[in-house]
């Protein structure tokens, strides 16, 4: 067992070896960007949409549940759906559901390719087929994803103003307030980074798994669901080390 | 020229290839031909590089593929044309697509250049008016024939089809395999063919080597594979019935 992950650990390593090789083209890898960003980002949008808005409400009415003490100014709902959304909903659990997504997406999408001898053809013609299949995706993956975080951290914040004005839980004006309050720029950049450093796992493990699948079909679906299990572990450990490292 | 000298594989302690020597020659349909499971494909499989052979030597003229480095090796591949068994076309691409593939990556030619000789290429394997369809829009013979366009976009020197004829209809795999030979002679390239279909082994077959359970057994040509006297190169050539009666007559 042990043995094994130092093996898949030592071949990730060097599969990354590969996809980092200069691309043959820059005007190939420009153009296959342009289109792993529609595919991996822009049609992630929605998903990431919806699902923000309603944690934004959500998080609204458990907050204003738990914190009824009228000491407590009201404004420090707004304060903390805020920072929670920025901390860990915008960035990890973006991020949690992405591996889904755009995990299965490319490790399928790569796997389907690997059993149908295409990448084989690929390499037979003389092509770095990791680095023209691969490298645009985590690439797209790792650059674009910080929008997707702030445009779900926007998203979650208009959701839960849309639960304080429908309901009144809080006045609007506190809650408004209290989004604006004691801002940190530090945390939109430690968040961003989490979220960039979590879609490149996404699309390198996803990809790693999908290069090296075999046996048939359902060799195709044990890669996938192998690669989002393991991108899903793995994006909670990184985001245990990275908070560790980045804000104590 | 391809050299085999001494080559054995093996997979988890089971010997797949046994000491196999043989010489590929230019302008010839070489053929390696056995049973299933024989290790037909392994043996073409080291031959360009997607394995690496335990011990013995594979040489492309006068240079071992074994003491290759990445660049060389990248440079030999790009001599090299492959028909994969199931045609191995691009999904993502359209038929002009896929034969414009390897132009892009690996020539300077402008997109006018590289349309007119996927044409030219597109015409030769007789795919015409299909330009623009995906792969999964052909049948298996154009799909064969649209790999064979890709296959020798580039000019190429060595020419290896695995098994070209598996799936399709005797007349539609007759004509893929006159395709190969007649391509074959006109650009004077190094063929080596994979396959277990006697029809083909009949009308192609320049040079055959027969495999059986991962040795090189018989050497010859189609016009001595009927008169042979190994039994089992008899028994493979005698599941064919036409070659059967062929043989009693």
């Amino acid at each position: 067992m042990l043995k094994k992950i130092f093996v898949s650990v030592g071949r990730y390593f060097l599969f990354l070896k590969m996809v980092f090789r200069r691309p043959e083209k820059w005007k190939i890898f420009w153009r296959q960007f342009v289109n792993e960003a529609d595919k991996l980002i822009l049609s992630s949008i929605l998903l990431v949409g919806v699902i923000s808005l309603f944690i934004g409400g959500v998080l609204v009415i458990q907050t204003a549940s738990n914190l009824e003490n009228p000491i407590i100014d009201k404004m420090y709902i707004g304060y903390m759906v805020r920072e929670s959304l920025i901390l860990e909903f915008c960035s990890t659990m973006v991020a949690l559901i992405l591996a889904g997504k755009m995990g299965s997406n490319i490790s399928s999408e790569i796997g389907s390719m690997r059993i149908t001898e295409q990448i084989d053809a690929m390499d037979m013609m003389g092509i770095n087929s990791a680095g023209f299949l691969v490298l645009p995706k985590v690439t797209a993956a790792a650059i674009l994803s910080p929008l997707l975080m702030l445009l779900s951290l926007a998203l979650g914040l208009v959701g839960g103003w849309i639960v304080v004005e429908s309901t009144q839980i809080i006045p609007t004006a506190s809650y408004i307030t209290g989004i604006k309050a004691f801002y940190n720029g530090f945390y939109i950049f430690y968040s961003c980074f989490k979220m960039s450093l979590f879609c490149f796992m996404i699309a390198s493990i996803a990809a790693f798994n999908g290069y090296y699948a075999k046996g048939g079909s359902l060799g195709v679906g044990r890669s996938s669901t192998q690669a989002i299990v393991t991108t899903s572990i793995l994006i909670l450990m990184a985001d245990l080390i990275v908070t560790q490292l980045m804000l104590y | 020229m391809i050299k085999v000298e001494h080559l054995n594989k093996s997979f988890d302690g089971v010997q797949v290839l046994k000491d196999i020597c043989v010489e590929y020659e230019p302008g010839k349909c070489n053929m390696i031909i056995g049973a299933s499971g024989s290790g037909k494909t392994v043996l073409l499989k080291n031959l360009i590089g997607l394995l690496e052979p335990d011990s013995g030597e594979i040489c492309y003229g006068d240079r071992k593929l074994s003491q290759m480095d990445y660049e060389e090796k990248k440079k030999l591949r790009q001599k090299i044309g492959i028909l994969f068994q199931g045609s191995a076309l691009f999904d993502f691409a359209t038929v002009i697509e896929n034969v414009m593939f390897p132009m892009e990556f690996l020539t300077d030619w402008s997109e006018t250049q590289r349309r007119e000789r996927a044409r030219y290429c597109l015409e030769k394997v007789n795919v015409i008016g299909s330009d623009d369809k995906y792969p999964n829009e052909l049948s298996g013979g154009m799909q064969k024939r649209v790999g064979i366009a890709r296959a020798i976009a580039l000019n190429p020197e060595y020419l290896f089809c695995d098994e070209p004829n598996s799936g399709l209809d005797p007349y539609t795999s007759i004509l893929i395999d006159r395709l190969i030979s007649d391509l074959t002679k006109e650009f004077n390239m190094t063929t080596i063919v994979n396959t277990h279909d006697m029809n083909s082994i009949l009308e192609i077959g320049d040079k055959i080597g027969f495999i059986y359970q991962g040795s090189l057994l018989w050497q010859g040509d189609k016009n001595t594979i009927l008169q042979t006297e190994c039994k089992e190169l008899k028994d493979f050539v005698c599941a064919n019935a036409l070659a059967r009666n062929i043989i009693g007559k």
